[in-house]
Protein backbone atom coordinates (compact mmCIF):
# COMPACT_ATOMS: atom_id res chain seq x y z
CA UNK A 1 0.00 0.00 0.00
CA UNK A 2 1.53 3.46 -1.08
CA UNK A 3 1.69 5.82 1.80
CA UNK A 4 1.18 9.50 2.04
CA UNK A 5 3.92 11.57 0.56
CA UNK A 6 2.76 15.46 1.38
CA UNK A 7 -0.37 16.16 2.98
CA UNK A 8 -2.10 19.39 4.21
CA UNK A 9 -3.94 18.83 7.43
CA UNK A 10 -6.74 21.70 8.79
CA UNK A 11 -5.04 24.70 6.67
CA UNK A 12 -6.85 27.88 6.75
CA UNK A 13 -5.19 31.30 5.32
CA UNK A 14 -6.47 34.74 3.67
CA UNK A 15 -5.38 37.24 2.18
CA UNK A 16 -5.26 40.42 3.97
CA UNK A 17 -9.20 40.68 5.87
CA UNK A 18 -10.95 39.00 2.97
CA UNK A 19 -12.99 36.01 3.13
CA UNK A 20 -10.47 33.00 3.79
CA UNK A 21 -9.03 31.46 0.84
CA UNK A 22 -8.44 28.54 2.38
CA UNK A 23 -10.68 27.18 5.26
CA UNK A 24 -9.56 23.64 7.27
CA UNK A 25 -8.50 22.40 4.03
CA UNK A 26 -7.00 18.61 4.43
CA UNK A 27 -5.79 16.58 1.91
CA UNK A 28 -3.76 13.86 1.24
CA UNK A 29 -1.19 12.72 -1.96
CA UNK A 30 0.00 9.56 -2.20
CA UNK A 31 3.17 8.62 -3.38
CA UNK A 32 3.03 7.87 -7.11
CA UNK A 33 -0.53 9.64 -7.18
CA UNK A 34 -1.82 11.68 -9.76
CA UNK A 35 -4.58 13.87 -8.08
CA UNK A 36 -6.48 16.55 -9.91
CA UNK A 37 -7.52 19.74 -7.88
CA UNK A 38 -10.49 21.04 -9.81
CA UNK A 39 -13.01 23.78 -8.95
CA UNK A 40 -14.30 26.97 -10.20
CA UNK A 41 -12.41 30.30 -10.34
CA UNK A 42 -11.30 31.84 -7.30
CA UNK A 43 -12.08 28.28 -5.21
CA UNK A 44 -8.82 28.82 -3.72
CA UNK A 45 -7.19 25.89 -5.78
CA UNK A 46 -3.35 28.21 -6.37
CA UNK A 47 -3.63 29.55 -2.73
CA UNK A 48 -3.61 25.57 -1.47
CA UNK A 49 -0.93 24.52 -3.94
CA UNK A 50 1.42 27.18 -2.56
CA UNK A 51 0.63 26.33 0.95
CA UNK A 52 1.54 22.96 -0.02
CA UNK A 53 4.78 24.10 -1.45
CA UNK A 54 5.92 26.32 1.76
CA UNK A 55 5.37 29.61 -0.38
CA UNK A 56 3.43 31.18 2.44
CA UNK A 57 5.41 32.56 5.87
CA UNK A 58 4.75 29.63 8.36
CA UNK A 59 3.01 32.62 10.21
CA UNK A 60 0.58 33.61 7.81
CA UNK A 61 -1.92 30.38 8.02
CA UNK A 62 -2.58 27.86 10.47
CA UNK A 63 -2.75 24.24 10.15
CA UNK A 64 0.11 21.87 8.75
CA UNK A 65 1.68 20.42 6.36
CA UNK A 66 3.81 17.48 6.20
CA UNK A 67 6.06 15.88 3.97
CA UNK A 68 6.68 11.80 4.79
CA UNK A 69 4.94 12.40 7.76
CA UNK A 70 7.35 15.36 9.16
CA UNK A 71 6.26 18.87 9.54
CA UNK A 72 7.60 20.48 5.63
CA UNK A 73 8.45 24.13 7.33
CA UNK A 74 10.96 22.01 9.23
CA UNK A 75 13.22 21.61 5.95
CA UNK A 76 15.35 24.38 5.02
CA UNK A 77 14.23 25.94 2.03
CA UNK A 78 17.05 24.55 -0.65
CA UNK A 79 15.56 21.12 0.86
CA UNK A 80 11.78 21.91 0.79
CA UNK A 81 12.86 22.54 -3.44
CA UNK A 82 14.39 19.16 -3.60
CA UNK A 83 11.14 17.88 -2.66
CA UNK A 84 8.22 19.96 -3.35
CA UNK A 85 7.93 21.99 -6.64
CA UNK A 86 5.39 24.66 -7.62
CA UNK A 87 5.04 25.33 -11.38
CA UNK A 88 2.63 27.97 -12.02
CA UNK A 89 0.91 28.56 -16.10
CA UNK A 90 3.11 30.74 -17.13
CA UNK A 91 6.55 32.54 -16.35
CA UNK A 92 7.60 36.13 -16.32
CA UNK A 93 9.46 37.64 -19.05
CA UNK A 94 10.58 40.90 -18.95
CA UNK A 95 14.35 40.19 -18.69
CA UNK A 96 16.16 38.41 -21.59
CA UNK A 97 16.98 34.77 -20.19
CA UNK A 98 17.45 32.06 -22.67
CA UNK A 99 15.19 29.11 -22.32
CA UNK A 100 18.14 26.72 -21.07
CA UNK A 101 18.87 29.47 -18.30
CA UNK A 102 15.15 30.02 -17.63
CA UNK A 103 15.15 25.50 -17.28
CA UNK A 104 18.39 25.64 -15.36
CA UNK A 105 17.21 27.48 -12.80
CA UNK A 106 15.73 24.37 -11.89
CA UNK A 107 19.08 23.32 -10.64
CA UNK A 108 19.75 26.45 -8.34
CA UNK A 109 18.24 24.28 -5.06
CA UNK A 110 21.74 21.80 -5.25
CA UNK A 111 23.94 24.87 -5.67
CA UNK A 112 27.29 23.95 -7.52
CA UNK A 113 30.35 26.41 -6.69
CA UNK A 114 30.13 29.77 -5.95
CA UNK A 115 31.82 31.81 -8.51
CA UNK A 116 30.65 28.54 -11.37
CA UNK A 117 27.52 28.87 -13.46
CA UNK A 118 26.63 24.71 -13.12
CA UNK A 119 28.06 21.51 -12.69
CA UNK A 120 28.26 18.31 -15.38
CA UNK A 121 25.51 16.79 -13.57
CA UNK A 122 23.31 20.47 -14.16
CA UNK A 123 23.68 20.50 -17.40
CA UNK A 124 23.36 16.65 -17.79
CA UNK A 125 19.82 17.36 -15.68
CA UNK A 126 18.78 20.41 -17.94
CA UNK A 127 19.83 18.67 -21.27
CA UNK A 128 17.75 15.19 -20.39
CA UNK A 129 14.79 17.36 -19.05
CA UNK A 130 14.17 19.46 -22.34
CA UNK A 131 14.76 16.49 -24.42
CA UNK A 132 11.94 15.28 -22.65
CA UNK A 133 9.65 17.69 -23.05
CA UNK A 134 10.54 18.05 -26.29
CA UNK A 135 11.77 21.50 -26.10
CA UNK A 136 15.75 20.84 -26.16
CA UNK A 137 15.26 22.66 -29.84
CA UNK A 138 14.01 25.67 -27.94
CA UNK A 139 17.50 26.04 -25.69
CA UNK A 140 19.12 29.34 -27.38
CA UNK A 141 15.51 31.00 -27.67
CA UNK A 142 14.63 34.24 -25.66
CA UNK A 143 12.20 32.91 -23.48
CA UNK A 144 10.09 36.14 -24.60
CA UNK A 145 10.16 35.45 -28.05
CA UNK A 146 8.47 31.78 -27.36
CA UNK A 147 4.61 31.19 -27.60
CA UNK A 148 2.43 30.34 -24.38
CA UNK A 149 2.57 26.66 -25.07
CA UNK A 150 6.30 26.81 -25.62
CA UNK A 151 6.88 28.72 -22.45
CA UNK A 152 4.58 25.91 -20.53
CA UNK A 153 7.35 23.09 -22.07
CA UNK A 154 9.88 24.83 -20.80
CA UNK A 155 8.40 25.78 -17.45
CA UNK A 156 7.61 21.53 -17.15
CA UNK A 157 11.11 20.90 -18.05
CA UNK A 158 12.19 23.33 -15.44
CA UNK A 159 10.22 21.35 -12.98
CA UNK A 160 11.61 17.75 -14.12
CA UNK A 161 15.35 19.38 -13.93
CA UNK A 162 14.64 20.33 -10.58
CA UNK A 163 14.18 16.51 -9.26
CA UNK A 164 11.36 17.53 -6.89
CA UNK A 165 9.48 14.02 -5.79
CA UNK A 166 6.56 16.30 -5.78
CA UNK A 167 5.11 18.00 -8.78
CA UNK A 168 2.37 20.71 -8.27
CA UNK A 169 1.34 22.04 -11.65
CA UNK A 170 -0.80 25.29 -11.80
CA UNK A 171 -2.41 25.09 -15.15
CA UNK A 172 0.90 24.25 -16.71
CA UNK A 173 -0.67 22.58 -19.21
CA UNK A 174 -3.34 24.89 -20.39
CA UNK A 175 -1.86 26.50 -23.50
CA UNK A 176 0.21 23.47 -24.54
CA UNK A 177 -1.42 21.75 -27.93
CA UNK A 178 -2.87 18.27 -27.67
CA UNK A 179 0.07 16.57 -28.84
CA UNK A 180 2.30 18.15 -25.87
CA UNK A 181 -0.80 17.85 -23.71
CA UNK A 182 -0.31 14.33 -24.16
CA UNK A 183 3.33 14.00 -23.84
CA UNK A 184 3.12 15.89 -20.89
CA UNK A 185 0.48 13.02 -19.59
CA UNK A 186 2.83 10.47 -20.14
CA UNK A 187 5.99 11.96 -18.96
CA UNK A 188 3.12 12.30 -15.81
CA UNK A 189 2.42 8.82 -15.88
CA UNK A 190 5.94 7.71 -16.21
CA UNK A 191 6.84 9.69 -13.27
CA UNK A 192 4.26 8.44 -11.07
CA UNK A 193 5.23 4.71 -11.77
CA UNK A 194 8.84 6.18 -10.49
CA UNK A 195 7.20 6.68 -7.71
CA UNK A 196 6.40 10.51 -7.85
CA UNK A 197 3.40 12.48 -7.18
CA UNK A 198 1.39 14.96 -9.26
CA UNK A 199 -0.99 17.85 -7.86
CA UNK A 200 -2.46 19.04 -11.38
CA UNK A 201 -4.93 22.08 -11.10
CA UNK A 202 -6.60 21.96 -14.43
CA UNK A 203 -9.96 23.89 -15.78
CA UNK A 204 -9.63 21.36 -18.69
CA UNK A 205 -11.93 18.44 -16.47
CA UNK A 206 -11.23 16.09 -19.08
CA UNK A 207 -7.60 16.78 -19.42
CA UNK A 208 -7.21 16.00 -15.23
CA UNK A 209 -9.93 12.94 -15.83
CA UNK A 210 -7.80 11.03 -18.61
CA UNK A 211 -4.23 11.46 -16.33
CA UNK A 212 -5.22 11.67 -12.87
CA UNK A 213 -5.88 8.56 -10.18
CA UNK A 214 -7.67 10.77 -7.61
CA UNK A 215 -9.43 14.08 -7.58
CA UNK A 216 -10.54 16.89 -4.76
CA UNK A 217 -13.15 19.35 -5.60
CA UNK A 218 -13.20 23.11 -4.15
CA UNK A 219 -15.07 25.76 -3.98
CA UNK A 220 -14.99 29.11 -1.83
CA UNK A 221 -11.63 27.42 -0.07
CA UNK A 222 -13.40 24.12 1.09
CA UNK A 223 -13.33 20.14 0.22
CA UNK A 224 -16.30 19.35 -1.44
CA UNK A 225 -15.87 15.91 -2.57
CA UNK A 226 -12.51 13.93 -2.81
CA UNK A 227 -11.39 10.43 -3.86
CA UNK A 228 -11.02 8.01 -7.01
CA UNK A 229 -12.14 10.07 -10.60
CA UNK A 230 -14.63 8.13 -11.51
CA UNK A 231 -16.53 7.66 -7.92
CA UNK A 232 -15.85 12.11 -7.58
CA UNK A 233 -17.21 12.63 -11.40
CA UNK A 234 -20.02 9.70 -10.92
CA UNK A 235 -21.29 11.49 -8.02
CA UNK A 236 -22.66 14.31 -9.93
CA UNK A 237 -20.55 17.05 -7.93
CA UNK A 238 -19.46 18.96 -11.58
CA UNK A 239 -22.61 20.27 -11.79
CA UNK A 240 -22.94 21.92 -8.19
CA UNK A 241 -19.33 23.13 -8.98
CA UNK A 242 -20.10 24.77 -12.17
CA UNK A 243 -24.38 25.82 -12.20
CA UNK A 244 -24.98 26.38 -15.95
CA UNK A 245 -22.83 24.27 -17.42
CA UNK A 246 -25.20 21.82 -18.36
CA UNK A 247 -22.80 18.60 -17.66
CA UNK A 248 -23.39 15.51 -18.60
CA UNK A 249 -21.02 12.68 -17.36
CA UNK A 250 -20.25 9.64 -19.73
CA UNK A 251 -17.50 6.82 -19.89
CA UNK A 252 -14.69 7.51 -22.59
CA UNK A 253 -15.16 5.16 -25.05
CA UNK A 254 -11.48 4.46 -25.62
CA UNK A 255 -10.09 4.92 -21.87
CA UNK A 256 -12.96 4.44 -19.61
CA UNK A 257 -12.20 7.59 -18.00
CA UNK A 258 -15.09 9.56 -17.34
CA UNK A 259 -15.83 12.65 -19.86
CA UNK A 260 -17.31 15.57 -19.34
CA UNK A 261 -19.36 17.14 -22.08
CA UNK A 262 -21.02 20.38 -21.41
CA UNK A 263 -22.63 23.43 -22.94
CA UNK A 264 -26.50 23.10 -25.13
CA UNK A 265 -27.58 19.66 -24.30
CA UNK B 1 27.68 18.03 -25.19
CA UNK B 2 26.79 21.13 -27.07
CA UNK B 3 26.71 24.43 -24.85
CA UNK B 4 23.29 25.72 -25.92
CA UNK B 5 24.07 29.32 -24.82
CA UNK B 6 27.11 31.41 -25.24
CA UNK B 7 28.87 31.37 -21.85
CA UNK B 8 31.97 33.15 -22.89
CA UNK B 9 29.54 36.51 -24.09
CA UNK B 10 29.64 38.10 -20.65
CA UNK B 11 33.83 37.19 -20.17
CA UNK B 12 33.73 39.25 -23.90
CA UNK B 13 31.81 41.93 -22.63
CA UNK B 14 34.29 42.06 -19.31
CA UNK B 15 37.08 42.27 -21.30
CA UNK B 16 35.47 44.89 -23.69
CA UNK B 17 34.33 46.88 -20.31
CA UNK B 18 37.81 46.70 -18.77
CA UNK B 19 39.51 48.50 -21.91
CA UNK B 20 37.03 51.02 -22.57
CA UNK B 21 37.40 51.66 -18.49
CA UNK B 22 41.04 51.90 -18.84
CA UNK B 23 40.61 54.40 -22.59
CA UNK B 24 38.06 56.25 -19.87
CA UNK B 25 41.03 56.47 -17.22
CA UNK B 26 43.60 57.69 -19.55
CA UNK B 27 41.59 60.14 -21.24
CA UNK B 28 40.32 61.38 -17.48
CA UNK B 29 43.51 61.49 -15.99
CA UNK B 30 44.83 63.78 -19.80
CA UNK B 31 42.27 66.33 -19.70
CA UNK B 32 40.35 68.61 -17.06
CA UNK B 33 39.26 72.03 -16.22
CA UNK B 34 42.61 73.09 -16.82
CA UNK B 35 43.81 71.42 -19.81
CA UNK B 36 47.53 70.87 -18.37
CA UNK B 37 49.52 67.57 -17.53
CA UNK B 38 50.74 68.92 -14.44
CA UNK B 39 51.71 65.87 -12.14
CA UNK B 40 50.37 67.55 -9.01
CA UNK B 41 47.10 68.24 -10.59
CA UNK B 42 46.73 64.37 -11.40
CA UNK B 43 48.09 62.82 -8.95
CA UNK B 44 45.98 65.06 -6.27
CA UNK B 45 42.59 66.33 -8.06
CA UNK B 46 42.00 64.03 -11.24
CA UNK B 47 43.16 60.85 -9.68
CA UNK B 48 41.06 61.01 -6.72
CA UNK B 49 37.77 61.73 -9.02
CA UNK B 50 38.42 58.87 -11.49
CA UNK B 51 38.66 56.51 -8.62
CA UNK B 52 35.43 58.03 -7.00
CA UNK B 53 34.20 57.80 -10.54
CA UNK B 54 34.93 54.83 -10.89
CA UNK B 55 33.44 53.57 -7.37
CA UNK B 56 30.37 55.42 -7.90
CA UNK B 57 29.41 54.18 -11.32
CA UNK B 58 30.36 50.42 -10.36
CA UNK B 59 28.32 50.95 -7.39
CA UNK B 60 25.61 52.53 -9.13
CA UNK B 61 24.83 50.03 -11.85
CA UNK B 62 25.41 47.03 -9.79
CA UNK B 63 22.59 48.59 -7.10
CA UNK B 64 20.72 48.89 -10.12
CA UNK B 65 21.06 45.43 -11.64
CA UNK B 66 20.43 44.31 -8.01
CA UNK B 67 16.97 46.31 -7.70
CA UNK B 68 15.58 45.29 -10.99
CA UNK B 69 16.26 41.37 -10.49
CA UNK B 70 14.90 41.48 -6.32
CA UNK B 71 11.98 43.29 -7.42
CA UNK B 72 11.45 41.70 -10.63
CA UNK B 73 11.06 44.96 -12.48
CA UNK B 74 13.44 46.27 -15.40
CA UNK B 75 12.40 50.32 -14.66
CA UNK B 76 13.72 50.02 -11.23
CA UNK B 77 17.00 51.42 -10.11
CA UNK B 78 18.21 53.35 -6.67
CA UNK B 79 16.90 56.86 -8.18
CA UNK B 80 13.65 55.76 -10.09
CA UNK B 81 12.48 53.56 -6.65
CA UNK B 82 13.33 56.81 -4.45
CA UNK B 83 16.37 55.17 -2.72
CA UNK B 84 19.02 57.93 -3.57
CA UNK B 85 16.19 60.66 -2.38
CA UNK B 86 16.26 59.04 1.10
CA UNK B 87 20.08 58.79 1.10
CA UNK B 88 20.66 62.53 -0.02
CA UNK B 89 17.96 63.33 2.82
CA UNK B 90 19.96 61.03 5.11
CA UNK B 91 22.91 63.73 3.75
CA UNK B 92 21.26 66.38 4.31
CA UNK B 93 20.01 65.51 8.12
CA UNK B 94 23.84 64.91 8.90
CA UNK B 95 24.60 67.85 7.18
CA UNK B 96 22.27 69.60 9.57
CA UNK B 97 23.57 67.73 12.21
CA UNK B 98 27.07 69.05 11.61
CA UNK B 99 28.39 65.64 10.06
CA UNK B 100 29.83 66.85 6.80
CA UNK B 101 33.39 67.08 7.94
CA UNK B 102 33.39 63.62 8.28
CA UNK B 103 33.26 61.29 5.04
CA UNK B 104 31.80 58.00 7.59
CA UNK B 105 29.77 60.46 8.95
CA UNK B 106 28.43 62.11 5.76
CA UNK B 107 27.50 58.22 4.62
CA UNK B 108 26.78 57.02 7.51
CA UNK B 109 23.45 59.30 7.43
CA UNK B 110 23.30 58.84 3.60
CA UNK B 111 22.82 55.03 4.75
CA UNK B 112 20.72 55.81 7.21
CA UNK B 113 18.33 57.83 4.59
CA UNK B 114 18.29 54.90 2.08
CA UNK B 115 17.73 52.38 4.21
CA UNK B 116 14.80 53.93 5.74
CA UNK B 117 13.68 54.38 1.93
CA UNK B 118 14.65 51.24 0.97
CA UNK B 119 13.08 49.10 3.68
CA UNK B 120 9.77 51.10 3.45
CA UNK B 121 9.93 49.54 -0.33
CA UNK B 122 10.64 45.93 1.21
CA UNK B 123 7.67 46.45 3.17
CA UNK B 124 5.52 47.82 0.16
CA UNK B 125 7.03 44.59 -1.70
CA UNK B 126 5.77 42.06 1.30
CA UNK B 127 2.51 43.19 1.53
CA UNK B 128 2.03 43.09 -2.28
CA UNK B 129 3.49 40.51 -3.02
CA UNK B 130 6.12 42.51 -5.90
CA UNK B 131 3.23 44.04 -7.75
CA UNK B 132 5.79 45.67 -9.72
CA UNK B 133 3.65 48.77 -10.35
CA UNK B 134 2.39 49.52 -6.84
CA UNK B 135 6.31 49.09 -6.05
CA UNK B 136 7.40 50.95 -8.70
CA UNK B 137 4.97 53.87 -8.02
CA UNK B 138 5.47 53.91 -4.18
CA UNK B 139 9.27 54.17 -5.23
CA UNK B 140 8.48 57.93 -7.43
CA UNK B 141 6.49 59.06 -4.67
CA UNK B 142 8.72 58.39 -2.31
CA UNK B 143 11.53 59.57 -4.37
CA UNK B 144 9.07 63.14 -4.56
CA UNK B 145 8.96 63.23 -0.93
CA UNK B 146 12.48 62.68 0.02
CA UNK B 147 13.26 65.40 -2.70
CA UNK B 148 10.78 67.89 -1.37
CA UNK B 149 12.11 67.87 2.12
CA UNK B 150 15.61 68.46 0.63
CA UNK B 151 13.97 71.30 -1.84
CA UNK B 152 12.55 72.70 1.65
CA UNK B 153 15.88 72.51 4.04
CA UNK B 154 17.52 74.37 0.98
CA UNK B 155 14.71 76.99 0.84
CA UNK B 156 14.79 77.41 4.59
CA UNK B 157 19.07 77.54 4.91
CA UNK B 158 21.85 79.68 4.42
CA UNK B 159 21.94 80.85 0.77
CA UNK B 160 25.65 80.96 0.01
CA UNK B 161 25.26 77.25 0.87
CA UNK B 162 22.22 76.29 -1.70
CA UNK B 163 24.19 76.53 -5.14
CA UNK B 164 26.78 73.76 -3.59
CA UNK B 165 23.87 71.64 -2.34
CA UNK B 166 22.45 71.98 -5.72
CA UNK B 167 25.39 71.11 -7.12
CA UNK B 168 25.67 67.90 -4.96
CA UNK B 169 22.41 66.88 -5.93
CA UNK B 170 22.63 66.89 -9.67
CA UNK B 171 25.61 65.08 -9.49
CA UNK B 172 28.99 66.58 -8.33
CA UNK B 173 32.45 64.73 -8.49
CA UNK B 174 34.48 67.36 -7.15
CA UNK B 175 35.11 66.88 -3.89
CA UNK B 176 36.84 63.60 -4.33
CA UNK B 177 40.25 63.38 -2.34
CA UNK B 178 42.86 61.20 -2.51
CA UNK B 179 41.92 59.18 0.54
CA UNK B 180 37.76 59.63 0.64
CA UNK B 181 37.83 58.17 -2.76
CA UNK B 182 40.26 55.10 -2.38
CA UNK B 183 37.95 54.55 0.70
CA UNK B 184 34.58 54.49 -0.85
CA UNK B 185 35.99 52.99 -3.69
CA UNK B 186 37.05 49.82 -1.67
CA UNK B 187 33.58 49.81 0.15
CA UNK B 188 32.10 49.70 -2.81
CA UNK B 189 34.16 46.41 -4.20
CA UNK B 190 33.58 45.15 -1.06
CA UNK B 191 29.65 45.54 -1.39
CA UNK B 192 29.27 44.67 -4.96
CA UNK B 193 31.06 41.40 -4.45
CA UNK B 194 28.39 40.91 -1.80
CA UNK B 195 25.75 40.76 -3.82
CA UNK B 196 27.44 38.79 -6.81
CA UNK B 197 28.08 35.75 -4.31
CA UNK B 198 23.83 36.32 -4.12
CA UNK B 199 23.84 35.59 -7.99
CA UNK B 200 21.69 32.50 -7.66
CA UNK B 201 19.27 34.16 -5.91
CA UNK B 202 19.09 37.04 -7.70
CA UNK B 203 18.24 34.35 -11.04
CA UNK B 204 15.79 33.05 -9.15
CA UNK B 205 14.20 36.36 -8.45
CA UNK B 206 13.66 37.22 -12.17
CA UNK B 207 10.81 35.02 -12.17
CA UNK B 208 9.06 36.54 -9.43
CA UNK B 209 8.93 35.87 -5.50
CA UNK B 210 6.82 32.64 -6.11
CA UNK B 211 8.86 30.87 -8.37
CA UNK B 212 12.36 32.07 -6.22
CA UNK B 213 10.58 30.46 -3.68
CA UNK B 214 9.65 27.04 -5.28
CA UNK B 215 13.06 27.19 -6.64
CA UNK B 216 14.77 27.07 -2.75
CA UNK B 217 15.33 30.71 -2.46
CA UNK B 218 14.42 31.76 1.34
CA UNK B 219 12.85 35.01 -0.45
CA UNK B 220 12.21 37.50 2.52
CA UNK B 221 15.73 36.61 4.02
CA UNK B 222 17.41 36.89 1.19
CA UNK B 223 15.80 40.71 -0.03
CA UNK B 224 16.42 41.46 3.69
CA UNK B 225 19.72 41.28 3.13
CA UNK B 226 20.36 42.92 0.13
CA UNK B 227 18.07 45.71 0.87
CA UNK B 228 20.66 46.35 3.36
CA UNK B 229 23.83 45.53 1.25
CA UNK B 230 22.29 48.10 -1.42
CA UNK B 231 21.07 50.79 0.87
CA UNK B 232 25.14 50.53 2.28
CA UNK B 233 25.83 50.70 -1.93
CA UNK B 234 23.87 53.25 -2.69
CA UNK B 235 24.26 55.69 0.39
CA UNK B 236 28.18 55.48 0.24
CA UNK B 237 27.51 57.09 -3.48
CA UNK B 238 25.44 59.26 -2.94
CA UNK B 239 26.98 60.91 0.15
CA UNK B 240 30.10 60.80 -2.35
CA UNK B 241 28.59 62.40 -5.29
CA UNK B 242 25.23 63.24 -5.11
CA UNK B 243 22.25 61.98 -7.29
CA UNK B 244 23.31 60.25 -10.44
CA UNK B 245 20.33 59.26 -12.03
CA UNK B 246 20.38 56.67 -15.34
CA UNK B 247 23.64 54.65 -14.91
CA UNK B 248 21.91 52.42 -12.85
CA UNK B 249 19.50 52.31 -15.32
CA UNK B 250 21.02 52.33 -18.87
CA UNK B 251 24.29 50.12 -17.75
CA UNK B 252 22.34 47.36 -16.40
CA UNK B 253 19.79 47.21 -19.55
CA UNK B 254 23.03 47.28 -21.95
CA UNK B 255 24.94 44.61 -20.69
CA UNK B 256 21.67 42.49 -19.85
CA UNK B 257 21.13 43.11 -23.95
CA UNK B 258 25.06 41.91 -24.58
CA UNK B 259 25.52 39.14 -21.93
CA UNK B 260 21.78 37.93 -20.93
CA UNK B 261 20.83 38.07 -17.06
CA UNK B 262 22.43 35.26 -15.64
CA UNK B 263 23.94 37.68 -12.60
CA UNK B 264 26.95 35.44 -12.74
CA UNK B 265 28.21 36.96 -15.63
CA UNK B 266 25.78 40.20 -15.36
CA UNK B 267 27.15 41.90 -11.98
CA UNK B 268 31.10 41.87 -13.25
CA UNK B 269 29.82 43.30 -16.65
CA UNK B 270 27.64 45.94 -14.98
CA UNK B 271 30.62 47.07 -12.51
CA UNK B 272 33.13 47.74 -15.66
CA UNK B 273 30.92 49.38 -17.44
CA UNK B 274 29.01 51.23 -15.12
CA UNK B 275 32.78 52.23 -13.35
CA UNK B 276 33.76 53.27 -17.68
CA UNK B 277 30.69 54.95 -18.11
CA UNK B 278 30.55 57.83 -15.35
CA UNK B 279 34.43 58.09 -15.91
CA UNK B 280 33.60 59.24 -19.30
CA UNK B 281 31.13 61.03 -18.39
CA UNK B 282 33.08 63.01 -15.81
CA UNK B 283 35.64 64.04 -18.28
CA UNK B 284 32.12 65.28 -20.37
CA UNK B 285 31.37 67.28 -17.39
CA UNK B 286 34.68 68.80 -17.47
CA UNK B 287 35.67 69.66 -20.76
CA UNK B 288 32.51 70.33 -22.38
CA UNK B 289 31.62 73.63 -20.76
CA UNK B 290 35.38 74.88 -19.93
CA UNK B 291 36.16 76.53 -17.84
CA UNK B 292 32.70 75.97 -16.50
CA UNK B 293 31.65 72.30 -14.76
CA UNK B 294 28.68 70.59 -15.80
CA UNK B 295 27.04 68.40 -13.06
CA UNK B 296 27.97 64.82 -13.71
CA UNK B 297 24.30 64.21 -13.07
CA UNK B 298 22.65 66.50 -16.12
CA UNK B 299 25.60 64.28 -18.39
CA UNK B 300 24.32 61.35 -17.54
CA UNK B 301 20.62 62.30 -18.57
CA UNK B 302 21.37 64.26 -21.38
CA UNK B 303 23.15 61.17 -22.68
CA UNK B 304 21.12 58.67 -20.92
CA UNK B 305 17.42 59.20 -22.24
CA UNK B 306 18.09 59.28 -25.86
CA UNK B 307 20.23 55.94 -25.83
CA UNK B 308 17.33 54.11 -23.43
CA UNK B 309 14.90 55.56 -25.66
CA UNK B 310 16.61 53.68 -28.57
CA UNK B 311 17.32 50.57 -26.77
CA UNK B 312 13.44 50.35 -25.62
CA UNK B 313 12.56 51.35 -29.37
CA UNK B 314 15.14 48.62 -30.67
CA UNK B 315 13.66 45.70 -28.47
CA UNK B 316 10.51 46.24 -29.51
CA UNK B 317 11.49 45.93 -33.16
CA UNK B 318 13.44 42.92 -32.28
CA UNK B 319 10.12 41.64 -30.07
CA UNK B 320 7.86 41.98 -32.87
Amino acid sequence: MSKTILGAYCLSFSYGHKRPALDEISIELMQGGIMALLGPNASGKTTLLKALAGLFPRNEFSGIVRYCGLDFFGYPHSERAKRVVYVSQDMRAEFPLTAYDAVMMGRLCYGARLFVHASRADHDAVQSAMERCACWELRSRMIDALSGGERQLVLFARALAQGARVLLLDETLSRMDLHHQAMAGRILRGLSAQGYSTVLVAHDVNLASEWADTCVMMQKGRVVASGPVKEVFGAGHLGGLYPGAEITVAPSPVSGAPKVYFGRR
Amino acid sequence: MAKPTDRKQPVRMMIAGVLAWIVAIVFALKFGATGGSDPEIVAQIRLPRVILASAVGMGLSVAGATLQALFANPLCEPYTLGISSGAALGAVIGVALGLEMSMAGLAGSAFLGALVFAFVLYLIASRTRSASMSLLLAGVVMGFFGSSLVALWMALADSSGVQGAMLWLMGDLSRARPGGSVFTFTAVLILALMVWSRWRALDAFLMGEDTAGSLGVSVSAVRRRLVIILSLLIGLCVSAAGMIGFVGLVVPHFARRQCGSVHLGLLPACAVWGAAVLVLADLVARVAARPYELPVGVVTALVGTPLFMWMILRRGRDVT
